[in-house]
């Protein structure tokens, strides 16, 4: 039932290219999918596994950079450069990872955050590799089997293609066995490990994972703006991924991917300067973690629970 | 490379000057976390908005600089208050992760209403000692530096005498060190943890209000100092207060030090090499944590 609507969902953002001539919505409609895929990523780590990772905007930047640089610098294609952002970054997250989450989770929460601003440092100060605040201009769109995807419209089937593929196989991830202990390590660590499980190698494992499909995501977007520069480490991209995450319902798939969708369109259709749009951003979170702390997704399920019970007495 | 004294020691005197404003900081993040086990992400705002007010009352006061401090501290100290009072005070125990977002969603709110209202411009003032200083030889000390200096040291001198002697910083000490057995003896943990974050936010509006005549005012500059802060207190182990201190101070030295001859990538790049370096071999901190120790 979920996955015919997901399906019918997909096909129709599919069709947006079909419906509308104007770039501008084509752009908000990749920015849409890019978004979701990094928040179904941030789900995983934060809303499964329970370790809350700002270390997402670390690997969304470097995902960019080393893209961007494999086409610009080194002489390779796009495709391979999405693939070396996901190495790169699934070996980075391991070599955070593994040191800190041998710690407590208050660690894990300031190493990573740290991580995310020296990336923006590394960007900006290593101007040999990355031009600093110059950045890296246009970036050439990519090319497949001898068709090239130069419009925005072309491009947007590109981004389309690569997003329902990174939730596919979150979604799979996250519905299989792992996901199940992912969700258990996050709720009783303890007894997981009373079970028998090591929840270390399925720690590590999400975080690089995330980390991997991140940077993909990454990748694609700075080939969307066509530049970059530090600035693509902003961090309101981190709070855009957090709020999708946490208005969606953290450990809830579904409920992030809608949010995804609804929240990347929502800012542009009320048109908001930058300033007010992100002191609206801040409230929403502030707002969120009092009145809704698990999302409209865990709503839902309390409001479902409540039902239930009811029936029952 | 020949290394000269006099380069040297202006090198070691800035990172002594920076090592304490890290510390101011990192202090006030460790006396939170042991009261309340949460980090507070808004600590760099505080520090921001501290020099903010300093900005504003040096004018107001003639261009005096003690009492100009004395209203930027007591500002800050009534903004720890209210958010104390109607954000943290909601939190029950063991919300780290929510205490993280509302406290990230609240300095997202307050470096953007204050870009809105005074603009993203930096920002420079001017207090009674101006640009005077003393001169050592060839090396040149503003009063600004020096007094900020001095003002730092003492307040940790002030923290060390409260936390140990008086009632009010046996309580926090206590509250961090076994929470049930000081609830047991009849210490309230909410007042116990408001202190906590007034006094802390006290320690950081004197951070701002310190470096305000030395650097530029921007919305932003919490957040690069915070950073670091954060990594300091890791590398100090969560909730150790001399720890911070150490740390930052060393710190100081070997960001200015790195800074003098290497390119400054490496300079920001030290606090993070530090901190996993310290997050292998000794994963709770150099300084282990036994509750909130002072000395």
């Amino acid at each position: 039932m979920k996955l015919a609507a997901a399906l019918l969902a997909a096909l129709a953002f599919a069709a947006l290219p079909l419906l509308t001539s104007s770039n501008y919505i084509i752009g908000i409609g990749i920015s849409a999918l890019i978004f979701t895929v990094a928040a179904a990523a941030l789900n995983l780590v934060y809303g499964f596994t329970g370790l809350l990772s700002f270390a997402q905007l670390g690997f969304w930047g470097i995902g960019g950079y080393v893209t961007a640089l494999t086409v610009v610098t080194f002489g390779g294609n796009f495709w391979w450069g999405l693939v070396w952002a996901a190495l790169i970054n699934a070996l980075v997250a391991l070599a955070i990872g593994y040191p800190t989450l041998r710690t407590n989770r208050h660690a894990f929460v300031i190493v990573t955050l740290t991580f995310a601003l020296l990336v923006t440092l590394i960007a900006r100060d290593w101007v040999d590799l990355t031009r600093g605040p110059l950045g890296i201009p246009n970036l050439p769109r990519p090319s497949a089997f001898g068709y090239h995807f130069g419009t925005t419209p072309q491009f947007y089937w590109v981004t389309w293609a690569f997003s329902v593929a990174m939730l596919a196989f979150l979604y799979a991830l996250c519905s299989s066995r792992i996901g199940r202990t992912l969700i258990a390590i996050k709720q009783n660590e303890p007894l997981v490990r009373a079970q028998g499980i090591s929840p270390m190698p399925y720690k590590l494992s999400a975080f690089a994972i995330s980390a991997a499909v991140t940077g993909a995501a990454g990748g694609v977007y700075a080939f969307h703006l066509g530049i970059i520069d530090p600035l693509f480490l902003d961090f309101y991209y981190m709070q855009t991924f957090l709020i999708i995450v946490i208005i969606g319902g953290a450990g809830s798939f579904w409920g992030v991917v809608a949010a995804g969708v609804a929240l990347s369109a929502l800012p542009e259709a009320l048109r908001f300067s930058a300033d007010f749009r992100m002191i609206i951003y801040g409230v929403i979170l502030v707002v969120a973690m009092f009145v809704m702390p698990s999302g409209v997704a865990g709503w839902l399920r309390e409001r479902e629970l409540n039902r239930m019970r009811e029936q029952l007495r | 490379m020949t290394v000269d004294a006099v380069y040297l020691l202006q090198l070691t005197l800035n990172g002594i000057a920076l090592g304490l404003i890290y510390a101011l900081i990192a202090v006030g993040l460790s006396l939170i976390f042991g009261v309340m086990e949460i980090i507070n992400f808004a600590h760099g705002e505080l520090l921001m908005l501290g020099a903010y007010a300093m900005t504003f009352a040096l004018p107001v006061m003639g261009l005096l600089y003690w009492p100009s401090l004395a209203v930027a501290i007591i500002t800050i100290m009534l903004v720890g208050l209210v958010i104390y009072e109607v954000l943290l005070t909601r939190l029950k125990p063991d919300e780290f992760e929510r205490a993280i977002l509302i406290t990230l969603g609240l300095s997202i709110i307050i470096i953007h209403v204050m870009q809105y209202l005074f603009t993203a411009t930096p920002r420079m003032v001017d207090t009674q000692y101006g640009f005077e200083g003393i001169e050592i030889g060839s090396i040149r000390l503003t009063f600004t530096r020096i007094i900020g200096a001095g003002a730092a040291l003492a307040a940790f001198g002030g923290l060390y005498l409260v936390l140990r002697y008086t009632q009010f910083g046996r309580a926090m000490r206590a509250i961090a060190q076994n929470r049930e057995a000081a609830l047991m003896v009849g210490i309230r943990p909410r007042v116990v943890a408001r202190n906590a974050v007034v006094l802390a936010a006290g320690l950081c509006g004197l951070a701002g209000a310190a470096i305000s005549p030395i650097q530029l005012v921007t919305p932003y500059m919490g957040q690069f100092l915070i950073f670091k802060a954060f990594a300091l207190v890791i590398i100090g182990g969560l909730g150790n207060i001399p720890g911070a201190i150490v740390a930052a101070l060393g710190l100081g030295l070997i960001e200015s030090w790195i800074g003098g001859f290497f390119e400054i990538v490496w300079q920001e790049g030290a606090v993070f090499v530090i901190m996993i370096a310290v997050l292998f071999l000794r994963p709770d901190g150099l300084f282990k944590r036994g509750g909130m120790r002072v000395g």
